[in-house]
């Protein structure tokens, strides 16, 4: 079956913004977008996309559809029978066509040191009860695509927030029993572009691909930084 | 972009976050019920005659439980919500591009407290006669 | 900090103010935020009538014919829908941000204590108790 789709194309060394382009693809049952936007990419060579895994694990082909950031490759064209327009990841710079600048993002992750933070120097492996795994599970299953950030609209407004995926890594590593670097990471959280720039709008959790709720960590978040807001007024 | 290189300053957001949930608590529980009991019921005839009394309602507000009724009344359905509110239209300017800097931070919530001085001031001049 | 080499060319999209209005997910949003405002209303009718009542039994008179007025119904309607739209949706969130119980007996809970608290409003500002 035919099907007519429109992808944002933006040329930085000819346009001075992004303009919509049609083109003809084969649509099956199981046609993904990506399988779509590659299927473009044979017809013209010059269109420029992100992919790799195609099983919505390494995080790259997100992309706008009709408006929603979702990664191309857990997408299906049978679920757009009316239009379907790609556009590149909202509230990023474009580079060309389909490639958003990440390194924001990238940035905003390094801030919370997303990573295990303990002074103890022993051979032994950190043993982890069932329940204490329990407690940040859920938040350990980003895959950093960056589609929450897409769906942030206070990200939108103010790029130096921390943002959804940075915080909810944050909040993962501090809710790990193994860890000791919640002093650390708090800082971050606890400014005017940490948990606070978060209105709960909670869309991130919507477009999330693996389910994270991105808008509970942050929130939760708010918790632990209010707490330790009280805190800090009882030590020097 | 600033680089993460210091740590940021802490901001005093929890203060107004705190009030705004408890607030939200008030609008939520509180509410439904209030404007119910006092403005739409009475309105519409629904509440036994003459239940707005002045001498019960002064009774209420001033007397009952030592002053206390009337003191958690004008708390929970007065000063939280205004804070609340003031909290809401404070992020909202910044969803609309319109502010949500310093200025319209005072605003809101200096206003909130000035509001809020004003009810428990009118209570405590009734509480005190 | 974002590329050098493509920080010249790259394409900046820039947010309008009308963000909102592009998805029904952000409209409901605004729609929550936007529950304030005649919450607002409700409570200067508050304010107006502890100011009346501080004012005697005239005053307090001519504050319960206001609140019978045809416009002021109207909007304390509107604040009465709006307080159950802003519990609804307090209500769903606060599991999410205290996971104390399974979310569904949460939302039950809270819903119940509005209840019971609009129960006891009624029945005591009514004239019942």
């Amino acid at each position: 079956m035919n099907k007519t789709i429109s992808i944002s194309r933006y040329n930085p060394e000819q346009d001075s913004q992004p303009q919509l382009q049609t083109y003809q693809v084969v649509s099956e049952h199981s046609t993904s977008v990506l399988d779509a936007l590659l299927q473009v990419q044979q017809q013209d060579p010059s269109l420029s996309l992100r992919w790799s895994c195609r099983m919505a694990i390494c995080g790259s082909c997100g992309v706008m559809i009709n408006g929603i950031p979702k990664l191309g490759c857990k997408t299906f064209v049978r679920d757009y029978p009316e239009q379907l327009v790609i556009s590149p990841l909202a509230h990023f710079a474009v580079e060309k066509d389909l490639i958003v600048d990440m390194s924001p993002f990238l940035q905003h992750l390094s801030a919370v040191k997303p990573y295990l933070i303990n002074a103890e120097k022993s051979l032994q492996p950190h043993k982890q009860t069932p329940a204490q795994l329990a407690k940040y599970q859920q938040f350990a299953n980003c895959i950093n695509c960056g589609l929450c950030y897409s769906a942030c609209p206070q990200f939108g407004l103010n790029p130096e927030f921390i943002g959804p995926a940075a915080i909810t890594l944050a909040q993962r590593y501090n809710l790990d029993s193994r860890d000791q670097g919640k002093a650390v990471r708090m800082p971050q959280l606890n400014s005017k572009n940490g948990v606070w720039a978060c209105t709960f709008v909670g869309f991130c959790s919507e477009v999330c691909p693996k389910k994270v709720d991105p808008a509970a960590a942050v929130n939760q978040g708010k918790v632990a930084s209010a707490s330790d807001f009280i805190i800090s007024m009882f030590t020097p | 972009m600033t680089p993460f290189t210091e740590p940021p300053k802490r901001s005093d957001e929890p203060i107004w976050w705190a009030l705004f949930s408890a607030g939200g608590v008030c609008f939520a529980v509180l509410m439904p019920g209030s404007i119910l009991a006092l403005a739409l019921l009475p309105a519409l005839g629904l509440t036994s005659a003459d239940s707005l009394n002045y001498a019960r309602v002064s009774a209420l507000l001033y007397q009952a439980l030592y002053g206390m009724a009337g003191l958690a009344f004008v708390g929970g359905v007065i000063c939280l919500p205004l804070f609340h509110t003031a909290h809401r239209i404070q992020h909202g300017l910044h969803d609309l591009k319109l502010g949500g800097g310093l200025l319209s931070k005072i605003c809101c919530y200096g206003l909130a407290a000035f509001a809020s001085a004003i009810a428990i001031g009118l209570l405590l001049a009734g509480q005190l006669q | 900090m974002p590329d050098p080499k493509s920080a010249s060319t790259a394409y900046k999209p820039v947010m309008s103010r009308h963000w909102w209005l592009q998805h029904r997910y952000f409209q409901l949003y605004m729609l929550r935020e936007a529950t304030v405002l005649p919450l607002l209303f409700f409570i200067i009718c508050l304010l107006y009538g502890l100011f009346s009542l501080s004012q005697g039994e005239v005053q307090w008179q001519s504050w319960l014919t206001f609140m019978a007025t045809p416009w002021v119904v109207l909007l304390n309607l509107l604040a009465f829908s709006a307080s159950l739209y802003h519990a609804k949706t307090f209500f769903e969130l606060f599991p999410r941000v205290m996971p104390l119980a399974p979310a569904a007996l949460m939302i039950v809970a809270q819903w119940l204590a509005t209840f019971i608290v609009a129960a006891g409003l009624i029945l005591l500002l009514g004239g019942w108790l």
